[in-house]
């Protein structure tokens, strides 16, 4: 009885390919929203603390090493928020009768939601 | 243009092998011949033991999908102008076990296919041939069309690391033709379908890698049609959370 060949697998395969590339930093990347999820309600507390406490914090924030860890969490979170709207159309397309509305309208829509949230957000702020 | 092109071929005789080979051939370089073309002559002039599968040389068939130069593709649509100056190496889908040479076992993806039931299914058994068509409006074939199109050509299984890792996968196509069911307007075997399409090793283990969309020669969009059905299985799922959300 003939025998199939199994061929072995490669830890290595996602550098075989661009698309492999992006998704596996998109995977690993997420590693990194965890710590931020940290730093943040690290942040919480320390409100919660009192001003001192938050004062502390602040310096603690603002030294090299942690604006470059936000500058890299933020290039990660447009990463997955591109690829995140690129999936918009394919998830949920719509269709009006026999035509399909045009991705670049869906994902254009996805956008100006994100606009409009950060509009919101940004003025929650600067109306204090 | 050069006169010849090498193809750097996979190699494995079940019964001869311990493991698989390369062999390099030569063979004439012509502009509009494509890798399969290549192949058939080399079978016809040069090694008749060279082992492969194709049929319809058009697109249409699916049996001729192999890796070229790690790609997968439909080798009666690789032309070889496109792989200048070459060498072409061309191996037998990736993911599959090896029968022999560019043959790789079906039995898994088949077995996967029959899973999700891919036919109509209608609740009332007692519907006749007398009982007439059933019918559908333009719209409502849109909304599966572009998920009947594929050939099951396997490429897609192929491009998928997910299943190049986990075995028992159900896999994009095998999805996708799930989804081409579920959307019909005159199919009403959903739920005969979710056990196998909700389960973890149906949609839930696919990552969104996206390469089988990317490497479909039908436009199919198998990584589509599974995050639809991710959102369905999602909706699904909360519904049966109400009191009264069960239908
Ligand atoms: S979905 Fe596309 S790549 Fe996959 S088997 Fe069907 S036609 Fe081939
Ligand atoms: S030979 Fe039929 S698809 Fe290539």
């Amino acid at each position: 009885m003939a025998k199939p060949f199994h061929r072995p697998h490669s830890n290595t395969w996602w550098l075989r390919r661009g698309p492999y590339r992006v998704f596996m930093l998109r995977e690993w990347s997420a590693t990194i929203f965890a710590v931020y999820t940290v730093l943040l309600l690290v942040l919480v507390s320390k409100v919660l603390d009192g001003p001192e406490a938050y004062d502390d914090y602040l310096g603690v924030l603002k030294s090299p090493l942690m604006i470059a860890f936000h500058a890299v969490a933020l290039a990660a979170a447009l990463l997955h928020t591109v690829t995140w709207f690129q999936a918009v159309p394919k998830a949920m397309p719509l269709r009006i009768g026999e035509e399909k509305v045009p991705p670049v309208l869906l994902m254009g829509g996805a956008y100006a939601t994100l606009l409009g949230a950060s509009v919101v957000v940004v003025a929650l702020f600067l109306l204090d | 243009m050069p006169d010849t092109i090498t193809l750097e071929l996979f190699r494995y005789h079940p019964d001869r092998d311990e493991r698989p080979r390369f062999q390099a051939y030569e063979v004439p370089f012509r502009e509009d011949w494509v890798v399969l073309d290549a192949l058939n002559y080399l079978k016809d002039r040069v090694d008749g033991s060279l082992t492969y599968r194709w049929s319809c040389r058009m697109g249409v068939c699916g049996s001729c999908g192999m890796m070229v130069n790690g790609y997968p593709k439909l080798t009666c649509a690789a032309f070889l102008r496109d792989y200048l100056p070459g060498p072409i190496r061309v191996e037998p889908l990736s993911g599959f076990p090896v029968e022999r040479d560019m043959v790789v076992v079906l039995d898994d993806f088949m077995q996967k296919l029959s899973s999700v039931k891919p036919w109509i299914i209608r609740e009332t058994a007692a519907e006749t041939m007398a009982s007439g068509e059933y019918r559908q409006t333009p719209a409502q074939l849109a909304a599966f069309k572009q998920y009947s199109m594929c050939i099951n050509c396997m490429l897609c299984y192929a491009a998928c690391p997910v299943y190049q890792h986990e075995e028992q996968f159900v896999g994009p196509a095998v999805l996708a033709l799930a989804q081409r069911y579920n959307l019909d307007s005159r199919d009403q075997g959903n739920s005969q379908r979710y056990p196998v399409v909700w389960a973890d090793d149906g949609i839930w283990d696919c990552t969104f890698v996206g390469e089988c969309s990317a490497v479909c020669p039908k436009h199919v969009d198998p990584a589509g049609a599974i995050q639809q059905a991710k959102i369905q299985s999602t909706v699904g799922f909360m519904r049966s959370l109400l009191p009264f959300g069960n239908r």
